[in-house]
């Protein structure tokens, strides 16, 4: 049934003969007149005797009608813009005429077209919450991920880095919808959504893989009106990411290089040797004896001050009807922790072309990338932040080294001796053809497109037998080698029909489609211990005496169908409405696929008489949108009971023989999508002739059917925690976005323009059922303690801690420190208290752009306001108990403020305000125009991370996304200075 | 040529659709399903190695990943190390140094219901049960006849699930022992809605009626496999049971205790005349022996059992080549108060059993995390008797004890002393100088009627199985465990000792299955 109205509109495009039999066509291109800029939408209208046809521009402002022989004249309107027409044009029998025309524009309108799901749209017509992002707003200097490229741009979108180069970066468009799946957006480049997670990227960016320099737009879908298309992955938003294509007739030559430096600006506060030897007196004097008499700062001795580089190259241009774009990039960039580094090596080659009389339009973006990233080796950084500052690092070329191996090992030794290292190859490619039944259907278009991500890598660890870990267990030289691969591959379809039909005053444009993607993985991994010598180090595997290889294949289908049709009703009124079908394999029968439908309106009261005369506005849109979406972002085979063998480390003796043995996995066969539904009320608005424009949205988004692994009741299945579907949650927010050209000097005088994006997101769980209970702790934090609570009423992960009692001065009282809130007289779990969470209530990014004659200035800098986080470092490592273990373990600095003898993990002294304002990036760039031989020259300084103002204590306010901070990673300032040639 | 192309286009696009699929189940990869996974025979001797295994590894991987059960260190949740931990830990036997919150609790007894350790025991418990279940389940009759399983497979069959009723029973035991009232989950139990609490007599019931109901479906001593159980073993644990009947209960079953004992002692199995070889990577040969959990450095490596006994007793001066391993743990040592059990330590210990390590620092313990107080005891070794080195540097060949005929004479011992009749002081005193003997190397150790009394006899204990996880147990039926009539090192806080209330000889059930069964009531007094 599905099928039938895919295969019916295929078939009567085989069997029905054309309408007309011949084969004359007026056709061309529609551009601006001042900026030659193609105009997508513009109504092109062909009259001749009683023939008249209108039809729309395509995205790149060109038309084709259809036509007898005869005379016709052609018209071409499209609002913001004084139309523009030939007469008498005389078209032949077979013959094609081109008119192209070029329309002044009337007043300065936000103009422009948006790429959204499965086709484009002028922004003017959106009926949902869409942000675009182009290549001229982006954020400057070093930027390794696309990501950062729209940092604090768009209100409700959070981009939060881990601070390591490559390193994994998350985004949060309007707080998450999710516990347990994940809460990051989908991603499409070019189209092709990107299935990200499995073990390949795990802890590096699913981007790293783009050349920043390479996109041209990023497009954010917040509401589900404009996601529902992408159905069971829009929960989270959509990411739209573009490439850039040529654009010049000439062939447009650029390149680009740049340096960077970066230092640490902040790092975890540890005890100096003087403190640490003062506290080990008092605390363990036992341990006096253990003291060194150095005195070592071990995170000086592992950080540095890094540098980087990237130099990029490319050629675009416009030849006939065909555009190209080659480009190439190379990055490489050392990280601040010693041993961290990434280099990559980017390519990129796009291709469009018009063929056959403009009927087929061919489109090919291909992208190839390898990533070398060196890491460092585990437990470095921890190492430095724990050992004792008493001892010296190296004495006679010898490392120190604990005789206790409970003790941190040398961290300096370990960077010395171990290896980590590894590398990735993706490609992501799209071919598509798009054919245009101009002359047969007007405005009907069909496209196919192929879309394939690959990927593989290897990382290889590798630890010789002198490493202090393989003394201490005898393990002997190691050598660990993963090298998973994944393949996803997307095949579309789907046609297009966009038409205006004068007589009723509205456009139609309505895509139907199919969509099938494949993921498959293997993942492979050697591990050989005791290896027989050293030599070989990471590149060679000697003989080993324990050797364990490990294969598993895993495989995931996406079925979809979807269908959009939009209504546009004399200009001023706009509806949506859009549906998806999903069929997923991570689901089991009954439960495999689900619906997504939504809805929008949208009201141009700018357009209505009363506005006409209202001469400080210059636009007024209201928007309202519904709709439902899903997350189905977590493992696969969740629902099936599966047997898992054991490996031949984990048998059992039956007599003299070892028997492999078989686990039943404790599972829910019933799991089934996670549901968000969506309700958003929008305002665009401009005034004083669109010098200031803006839009005002709010929002509710409702999920139901949370997945979550939760603790079974014993006894009741194998294992303790199953994933199920548990509860429901609501996230609540208002989003305001403002952008103003304050002066406006033209080309000899200050031109400065300013933007604001706030949010405001409210997060409350509504539901919780797990086995019974609505209760779950979560937020582990080690030794098995959990300081977070999911409950009804709450926000999400609201921590849950004893409220410390305070002194006069306001410290924590060292003795009888919690306040018994049910007046029992034991402090027991009954008295932990659910309060604040790590949300942030407000985000303010603001964007400053500045311009005097040749010279630009730019800034970026976002605020939070209400966000909470745990420092686990130092509750983790603020008491004095750990002192008397058998090797010395430094402390963080805030056990001099608490005075804690034993660990205090639940106190909510540990709770603090992570309310922050960062000055994220400053720019200035000079252009030197006129240059004989060049088209362009700019050079450029900007540095990154300039300054954060909080009243946080632990590294940065941004570490603990999800509220818990055991982030040790330092804080970075980036400088960076380049230029970019064309010619 | 338009049109040609036009409709091969066209047709091409259709077709793509009308083949694509529109089915987007995919099969599992790499996993192995429940459909199919017994049209191996191998899946059922599988099956139940695993039941075992619960008791010896922590996950399918080995030594760590793919833990059977969540918590936060998959090393530290070994069923018999978290066992050994619970009745040893909190007595007057062992303390360990690490700074854990959670292990210093035990240490003292002061523990609450978030102990990860207690969690994990749980959890641990549970695992075995549903195990078990799951075994039963998937071995009924009906399902082998739909199977078409017959002949000696099916005979197999029938001893696996004896097997696996038995480990059930066991882990019950367990949780009878540590948390008492708590729920009785068979194979045929309902699992849509959490299962309520049973009182302790309703486990003990069922633990009782179980092991007694397998006992003849299971080999004799002589036939059964090495690390698999017997009527011998079932014996014991009832033994065992009704031993402690009484703390369970509140009914004494001695004379049903003694029934088994003699059923144990009356068995093929005969004390060893090396007492080190039963902590030594060749007790797998000890003829003592009732049931061991095997262990092995190859094949079955785990961060538990042995490998935690022997490693975490060695530290500070002690070289871990002396025991066969890459080095010490610094954790585990003996208080004084059964240290002082013995006239003297040390290599020249005329009591072979106490050749402890004596040269800490200090005997007596005032610092819980200083390894190098107190007296190391390092009983367990991963070398033979012979003093060859396990297999591996880190993970220990030696089996963990759980069972061992040396036991059995204590307890008939204890019986005798108790009055119960058919145990007579006279044989109590052979079974006692029988172990004194082998401790001394001759009869100088032995002694006479007159000092055979029920107090020596859990000092006896104390000597003869110390570090082997039985001390919580015996002071609980001897009524010393909480309390103030004995005191020892740490016990309830100082360093020494005070009296603990006697909601104690009971663990709280762990405060998140409180919170993920609400069916549960906590324990008296926390």
């Amino acid at each position: 049934m599905r099928l039938i109205g895919v295969v019916t509109l295929f078939a009567a495009l085989c069997l029905s003969q054309p309408a007309q039999a011949q084969s004359a066509r007026i056709t061309g291109t529609i551009r601006t007149a001042d900026g030659g800029a193609p105009i997508v939408g513009a109504d092109v209208e062909v009259v001749g005797g009683t023939f008249r046809r209108i039809s729309p521009t395509r995205d790149d402002g060109r038309y084709t009608i259809a036509v007898e022989p005869g005379t016709y004249s052609v018209r071409a309107k499209r609002i913001g813009f004084a139309a523009d027409s030939v007469r008498n044009i005389v078209v032949a029998a077979g013959a094609t005429v081109t008119v192209d025309l070029a329309l002044k524009p009337t007043a300065v309108q936000v103009l422009g077209v948006t790429v959204v799901g499965y086709g484009t749209q002028d922004v003017r017509d959106n009926t949902g919450s869409v942000k675009a992002v182009t290549a001229k707003d982006f954020n400057p200097g070093r930027v390794v991920s696309a990501e950062q490229l729209i940092q604090a741009k768009v209100p409700g979108v959070q981009v939060i880095d881990n601070n390591e180069p490559g390193g994994g970066i998350s985004i949060r468009i309007r707080g998450g919808t999710s516990v347990n799946a994940s809460n990051e957006p989908l991603y499409v480049v070019d189209g092709v959504p990107l299935n990200i997670g499995g073990g390949l990227s795990s802890g590096r960016n699913p981007l790293n893989f783009l050349n920043p320099n390479d996109i041209s737009e990023i497009t954010v879908l917040k509401d589900a009106s404009a996601t529902a298309i992408y159905g069971s992955r829009g929960a989270n938003g959509v990411l739209l990411i573009t490439t850039k294509q040529g654009s010049s007739r000439e062939p447009a030559f650029s390149v680009s290089s740049n340096y960077s430096g970066s230092s640490v600006i902040n790092r975890p506060d540890m005890l100096s040797a003087a403190q640490f030897r003062a506290a080990v007196t008092q605390y363990a004097p036992a341990n006096v004896a253990l003291l060194g008499s150095s005195n070592t700062n071990w995170l000086d001795r592992v950080l540095r001050s890094s540098g980087g580089a990237e130099h990029n190259m490319a050629v675009s241009g416009v030849r006939d009807d065909m555009r190209y774009r080659l480009s190439m990039g190379v990055l490489s960039q050392d990280g601040v922790l010693l041993g961290t580094g990434t280099k990559r090596l980017t390519t990129s080659a796009s291709y469009t072309d018009l063929l056959l009389r403009d009927r087929l339009e061919l489109r090919a973006n291909f992208k190839g990338t390898r990533n070398d990233d060196n890491y460092t080796p585990g437990g470095v950084l921890g190492s430095a932040v724990a050992m004792d500052p008493t001892q010296a690092p190296i004495t006679g070329g010898t490392y120190f080294q604990w005789a206790n191996p409970l003790g941190a090992n040398n961290p300096l030794a370990d960077l010395a001796q171990i290896k980590d290292e590894g590398s990735t190859f993706r490609s992501v490619g799209n071919v598509e053809a798009k054919w245009f039944f101009t002359e047969w259907v007007d405005g009907l278009s069909a496209t196919t497109r192929f879309g394939y991500d690959y990927a593989t890598s290897t990382r290889t660890t590798f630890s010789p037998s002198t490493a202090q870990a393989d003394i201490e267990s005898a393990r002997g030289g190691r050598l660990d080698r993963n090298t998973p691969r994944q393949v996803n591959t997307v095949f579309e379809m789907f046609g297009n029909y966009n038409r205006k039909y004068e007589q009723f005053q509205s456009v139609f444009d309505v895509t139907a489609g199919y969509t099938y993607e494949q993921q498959k993985g293997d993942y492979q991994s050697f591990f050989a211990e005791r290896l027989a010598t050293d030599l070989l180090g990471p590149n060679g595997l000697p003989s080993a005496q324990t050797t364990v290889n490990s294969l598993s294949v895993d495989e995931a289908k996406l079925i979809s169908f979807f269908g959009r049709a939009n209504w546009t009703f004399k200009d001023k009124y706009l509806f949506t409405a859009s549906v998806r079908r999903d069929g997923s394999s991570r689901f089991g029968a009954g439960n495999e696929w689900g619906l997504f439908p939504a809805f929008a309106a949208a009201w141009r009261l700018i357009d209505e008489p009363m506005f006409a005369n209202v001469a400080s506005l210059s636009d007024l849109k209201l928007r309202f949108s519904w709709g439902v979406n899903g997350n189905q972002s977590f493992g696969n085979y969740l629902y099936v009971p599966t047997y898992t063998p054991g490996g031949q480390q984990a048998s059992y003796q039956f007599g003299n023989q070892f028997v492999t043995t078989l686990r039943p996995s404790a599972v829910d066969p019933n799991i089934k999508w996670e549901q968000t539904t969506s309700t958003n009320f929008g305002i665009d608005y401009g005034f004083l002739n669109d010098r200031i424009t803006g839009t005002l949205d709010y929002y509710t988004k409702t999920t139901d059917d949370l997945i979550f692994s939760v603790p079974v009741p014993a006894g009741t299945t194998t294992g303790n925690f199953v994933t199920t579907n548990i509860g429901s949650m609501k996230n609540t927010g208002i989003e305001l976005g403002i952008s103003a050209v304050i002066l406006n000097g033209g080309n000899s005088g200050w031109n400065y323009e300013a933007g604001f994006a706030i949010s405001n997101n409210q997060n409350e769980i509504t539901a919780i059922s797990a086995n019974g209970s609505d209760r779950i702790t979560t937020g582990s934090i080690g030794l098995g303690d959990r300081v977070q609570i999911l409950q009804p009423g709450s926000a999400l992960n609201t921590f849950f801690l004893y409220q410390h009692k305070k002194g006069a001065s306001g410290t924590a009282l060292p003795i009888d420190m919690y306040v018994d809130q049910n007046n029992d007289g034991v402090i027991n779990q009954d008295d932990l208290v659910a309060s604040k969470n790590p949300a942030p209530r407000w985000i303010i990014g603001h964007t400053s752009s500045a311009r005097y004659k040749n010279w630009d200035f730019s800034a970026t800098a976002r605020m939070y306001l209400g966000n909470y986080v745990y420092n686990g470092v130092a509750s983790g490592n603020g008491y004095y108990q750990a002192l008397t273990g058998a090797a010395l373990t430094n402390l963080h600095a805030s056990v001099l403020k608490n005075g804690f003898v034993t660990r205090q993990a639940f106190s909510d002294i540990y709770l603090e305000d992570a309310s922050f304002f960062r000055l994220d990036n400053i720019s200035a760039s000079y252009t030197f125009r006129a240059l004989r031989g060049v088209r362009s020259l700019r050079v450029f300084g900007t540095i990154q991370n300039v300054f954060t103002s909080t009243g946080y204590s632990g590294v940065d306010p941004l570490a603990g996304l999800s509220g818990i901070d055991g982030n040790l990673f330092p804080l970075s300032r980036t400088i960076t200075a380049g230029l970019n040639i064309g010619f | 040529m338009n049109r040609t192309l036009r409709t091969t286009l066209v047709a091409t696009a259709a077709l793509l659709v009308g083949a694509a699929c529109t089915d987007p189940s995919v099969a599992p990869k790499s996993t192995i399903n429940s459909e199919t996974v017994f049209s191996e025979p191998s899946a059922y001797r599988a099956l139940i190695a695993k039941v075992y295994a619960g008791l010896a590894v922590t996950g399918q991987t080995g030594p760590f990943g793919n833990s059977d059960i969540v918590t936060n260190d998959e090393g530290f949740s070994q069923y018999m190390r978290l066992y050994w931990q619970m009745q040893t830990l909190p007595t007057d036997d062992a303390v360990i140094a690490w700074g854990d919150q959670a292990l210093s609790e035990l240490n003292t007894q002061i523990w609450s219901s978030a102990n990860g350790f207690l969690g994990a025991m749980y959890y641990r418990i549970y695992f075995q049960v549903a195990m078990a279940n799951v075994f039963l389940r998937e071995t009924t009759n009906a399902k082998l006849d739909a199977r078409g399983v017959s002949g000696a497979l099916r005979t197999e069959i029938a001893t696996y699930r004896a097997e696996a009723r038995f480990l059930r029973a066991f882990s019950y035991y367990h949780g009878m022992d540590l948390f008492g009232s708590i729920p009785l989950v068979d194979e045929n139990a309902s699992v849509s809605q959490p299962p309520a609490q049973a009182t302790r007599q309703q486990i003990y019931d069922f633990v009782v009626a179980e092991l007694t109901a397998i006992r003849s479906s299971l080999p004799t001593t002589a036939a059964a496999q090495y690390g698999r159980v017997s009527q011998g073993t079932v014996a014991m644990l009832l033994a065992k049971i009704y031993l402690n009947a009484g703390v369970y209960t509140g009914t004494t079953r001695y004379a049903e205790a003694l029934t088994e004992v003699n059923t144990v002692i009356g068995g093929s199995y005969t004390i060893d005349a090396n007492y080190r070889r039963l902590f030594s990577v060749d007790n797998n040969a000890s003829p003592e022996m009732i049931w061991a959990i095997p262990q092995d450095g190859v094949r079955m490596k785990n961060y538990g059992g042995t490998t935690f006994l022997v490693h975490a007793n060695v530290g500070g001066p002690m070289a871990g080549s002396d025991f066969g391993i890459n080095g010490g743990w610094w954790g585990l040592r003996m208080r004084q108060q059964t240290r002082n059990l013995f006239p003297s330590i040390g290599a020249s210990a005329a009591d072979g059993r106490a050749r402890f390590w004596v040269n800490m620092n200090d005997s007596v313990i005032t610092n819980m995390s200083d390894f190098q107080q107190g007296t190391g005891v390092p009983k367990f070794t991963n070398k033979t008797s012979a003093g060859a080195n396990g297999q591996d540097l880190e993970f220990a060949d030696t089996d963990m004890p759980v069972f061992r005929l040396a036991d059995a004479y204590l307890m008939y011992a204890e019986l005798a002393m108790r009055g119960v009749a058919g145990a007579t002081p006279a044989q109590a005193l052979i079974y006692v100088n029988a172990l004194r003997a082998r401790a001394y190397g001759n009869a100088t150790g032995n002694i006479v009627l007159a000092t055979l009394t029920l107090p020596f006899v859990l000092d006896e204990r104390g000597r003869e199985l110390y570090m082997e996880g039985h001390r919580r147990q015996d002071l609980i039926r001897f009524g010393l465990f909480t309390g103030g009539t004995k005191l020892w090192t740490f016990k309830g806080g100082p360093v020494g000792g005070q009296s603990t209330a006697a909601f104690r000889n009971l663990y709280p059930l762990p405060a998140s299955e409180l919170i993920a069964n609400k069916r549960l009531t906590q324990n008296t007094g926390y």
